[in-house]
Formats: structure tokens, C-alpha cells, sequence
């Protein structure tokens, strides 16, 4: 009996195994690389980073806006749950978060922010309480929170970038 | 008694017929996947002359493969409520962009609170050049007598909006982003008017 068919049939079967096994591992090895590369340059998870803004030497994150001031944050709540506070400016601003799958679970801007500060408690399951403040349950224990800074013009720049270094996350 | 002398050598045959079905499939497979991901930007389900987005980056309802082309091409991108991202490899035309020639960008002001034209290169990140030159937004561009807006693009000093291309021949994307896009942009985004990308010549 010819068993050629079949080795052929297998190769193909296993093939379409690996390719579906990289779709999907793909964001998260990523993610992962992008995680050590801000936790190693914060001095560790739940530290926050404060980049200069980017100019074509930079090379940690894939297409990054050089009119924004990013601000990153490495979140890991697997042991406890973690404050994430910041000023917020009158020109455009943001904070959103992204568990390791890069799915973007949580985004806020500053005009849903109209107070001028923000403050949010990232915890990984639905019971946990933080008295007044927003609790954001996070999908993944692991994963990355970002500010978005709009430099509105080289004028405004030393304030917003003072403002956004007052960014901050750290564990409760 | 030749099944008893046969076994180590039909065993190793099997082993070796295993492992090369094994690497064969794993460069099939994987390579395939590379490929299909790293062509073509973000792809997309919307286009709007040559410009591309998805509906769906950010979102957890985002498909494997648009996940996968997000994290390669787009990592930590916002979902279409807080922007909606456009990649342009292309230029009116069709053609791919590339650094060596020149471009036009003409239109006027998209449904946003603020929007942004920035250049990459092949490899994602931006382009060097002495100016430091990388983008224009709503806030800096120069704008016509009619409001509109002329950016060029390109290797050669141009007086006005310009974006350098740099040293190295390749290809290039665009990526234009709308921060705060208006209520029916964001509902609809294959509704949105956006600037022409006209090729203007090539330095070949």
C-alpha cells in the first residue's frame, strides 16, 4: 500500500496547525516583547516610563506619533491591585490599557475626565472594592497602560510634559 | 529473520520521514502565517480611495488575523471610538509609495478633534532625516487661502509642509490618525473624506 498520500495529507493537516498556532501566539509574544523592553527601562512592572518623544532613533514600539508624549506603565495584578493616577490636561489626552493579547479593554479621555485628575484602581477579579475610586477589572494578570499627550505646540510642550511626568501607577 | 534485522533500519526511516514532515509543515505553516500578516499594513475592511482601517483594531472583537496584524504593524493602537487609524501603502493610482519619488497630499480638515499625517518606513518606524521631520497634525500644518492643506512628501527640500523621505530607496506607508473622530465618523468610518495622495514624479 502506498503511504504517501497520507504523509502528505499529515504534512498539510500539521501545517495548517502551525500556521493557526503563530495567528494566534503572535500578539502575544509581542505584547511580551514590548512588555520587558518598557518593565526593564521603568526598573520593573508597575513603575511608570517617561519617553522622550519619538523621533526615527526610537525603537520600542512600532509606529509611534511623534506629536504625542507617551507615557507607559507595565500593570501586573496578580498579587495585588494597582493605582493608576494622573493629572489630566486641557488639550487631548488619554489613558487606556491593553491586556497581553493587546486588546484594548479600557480607554478614557480628557474630556471624559473634566476634573483635571484621574484616578483608577486596576485590580485582577470583579471583588475588589477601592472605596470611591473606579475599579477596572483587568482580562489579563499582565499587560500595558499608556497616557497619550498631545504636544499642542513647541510653546505648550515644558508644561504638558511636566504635567504628564506626574503620571503615575503603583500597587495599593 | 529479516523482521528481526529490519526494525532499526525502518524505525530510523520513519523517524526521518516524522521529523522531515514536521519541518516541513512548520515552514509551511508559520511562513504562511508571516507572510499573510506582514503584507499589506493593517489591511482592512474599509478603504477610502488609498486609505485602509479596520473596524475592529483595539477591539476585543477584533478577528485572530487582525489581532495578529495589529500587534506586527500597530501595536497598542486605540479602538475606532477613541481613533480611528488609515494606512496608505498606496498612492491615488495604486502604486506603492516609495521614498525615492514625490507626493502631494491635498485636502482639508477629517471629522476629528485632531489629526495627525505621519510617515514609516518599511520597517515601521520613522523615517531619519535631518530635520527631524516626521508629520504634520491639525495644530501645525500650513494652511491654504480655503483652509485646506498641500503636504509634500519627498527627498528634496520643498518650501511649506513637508515630510522627508530620507536617504534609503524603499517603500513607505502613511498613517493618518483622527483623534476624537466625529460621532458619525466613528459609526461610519467608509463615510469619511480624505486627502488625495498624488504622485508626482520619481527620481529613477
Amino acid at each position: 500500500m502506498k503511504t504517501w498520500p497520507m504523509w502528505i495529507a499529515g504534512t498539510v493537516v500539521l501545517a495548517a496547525v502551525f500556521h493557526i498556532l503563530t495567528v494566534f501566539a503572535l500578539p502575544y509574544g509581542i505584547m511580551n516583547r514590548a512588555m520587558a523592553g518598557i518593565a526593564a527601562q521603568a526598573g520593573g512592572v508597575n513603575k511608570a516610563l517617561y519617553p522622550e518623544p519619538a523621533t526615527a532613533a526610537t525603537r520600542g514600539i512600532v509606529r509611534p506619533s511623534p506629536d504625542l508624549l507617551y507615557t507607559a506603565c507595565v500593570y501586573d495584578v496578580a498579587a495585588r491591585p494597582l493605582r493608576v493616577t494622573s493629572p489630566v490636561p486641557d488639550t487631548y489626552w488619554s489613558l487606556s490599557m491593553f491586556a497581553a493579547n493587546t486588546d484594548n479593554f479600557f480607554v478614557v479621555n480628557d474630556r471624559q475626565a473634566p476634573t483635571g485628575r484621574i484616578e483608577i484602581v486596576l485590580a485582577n477579579d470583579e471583588t475588589t472594592t477601592a472605596g470611591e475610586t473606579p475599579v477596572v477589572v483587568a482580562p489579563s494578570s499582565r499587560g500595558i497602560i499608556l497616557f497619550r499627550s498631545l504636544i499642542a505646540s513647541d510653546e505648550a510642550r515644558p508644561a504638558i510634559d511636566a504635567l504628564r511626568r506626574q503620571s503615575n501607577c503603583e500597587p495599593l | 529473520m529479516r523482521i528481526q534485522e529490519d526494525p532499526g533500519g525502518g524505525l530510523l526511516k520513519l523517524v526521518l520521514k516524522l521529523l522531515a514532515s514536521f519541518f516541513v509543515a512548520l515552514i509551511l505553516g508559520v511562513g504562511s502565517a508571516l507572510l499573510l500578516l506582514g503584507s499589506g499594513g493593517l489591511g482592512g475592511t474599509i478603504a477610502i480611495g488609498p486609505w485602509e482601517s479596520s473596524d475592529v483594531i483595539g477591539s476585543s472583537e477584533a478577528d485572530p488575523y487582525t489581532r495578529a496584524r495589529v500587534a506586527i504593524a500597530g501595536l497598542l493602537a486605540l479602538n475606532r471610538n477613541e481613533t480611528i487609524y488609515f494606512t496608505a501603502a498606496k498612492d491615488d493610482e495604486g502604486a506603492p509609495l516609495r521614498t525615492e519619488c514625490t507626493y502631494k497630499i491635498i485636502g482639508s480638515d477629517p471629522p476629528a478633534r485632531w489629526w495627525s499625517i505621519t510617515a514609516y518606513a518599511a520597517d515601521h518606524y520613522l523615517i531619519p532625516n535631518p530635520h527631524d521631520r516626521y508629520s504634520y497634525g491639525g495644530n501645525t500644518v500650513a494652511r491654504e487661502e480655503d483652509n485646506s492643506f498641500v503636504i509634500s512628501i519627498g527627498r528634496g527640500a520643498r518650501d511649506g509642509n513637508w515630510i522627508p523621505t530620507g536617504e534609503n530607496d524603499g517603500s513607505f506607508t502613511l498613517t493618518l490618525r483622527l483623534y476624537n473622530p466625529s460621532e458619525a465618523a466613528a459609526r461610519d468610518p467608509s463615510g469619511i473624506v480624505l486627502p488625495r495622495i498624488a504622485r508626482e514624479a520619481c527620481s529613477q
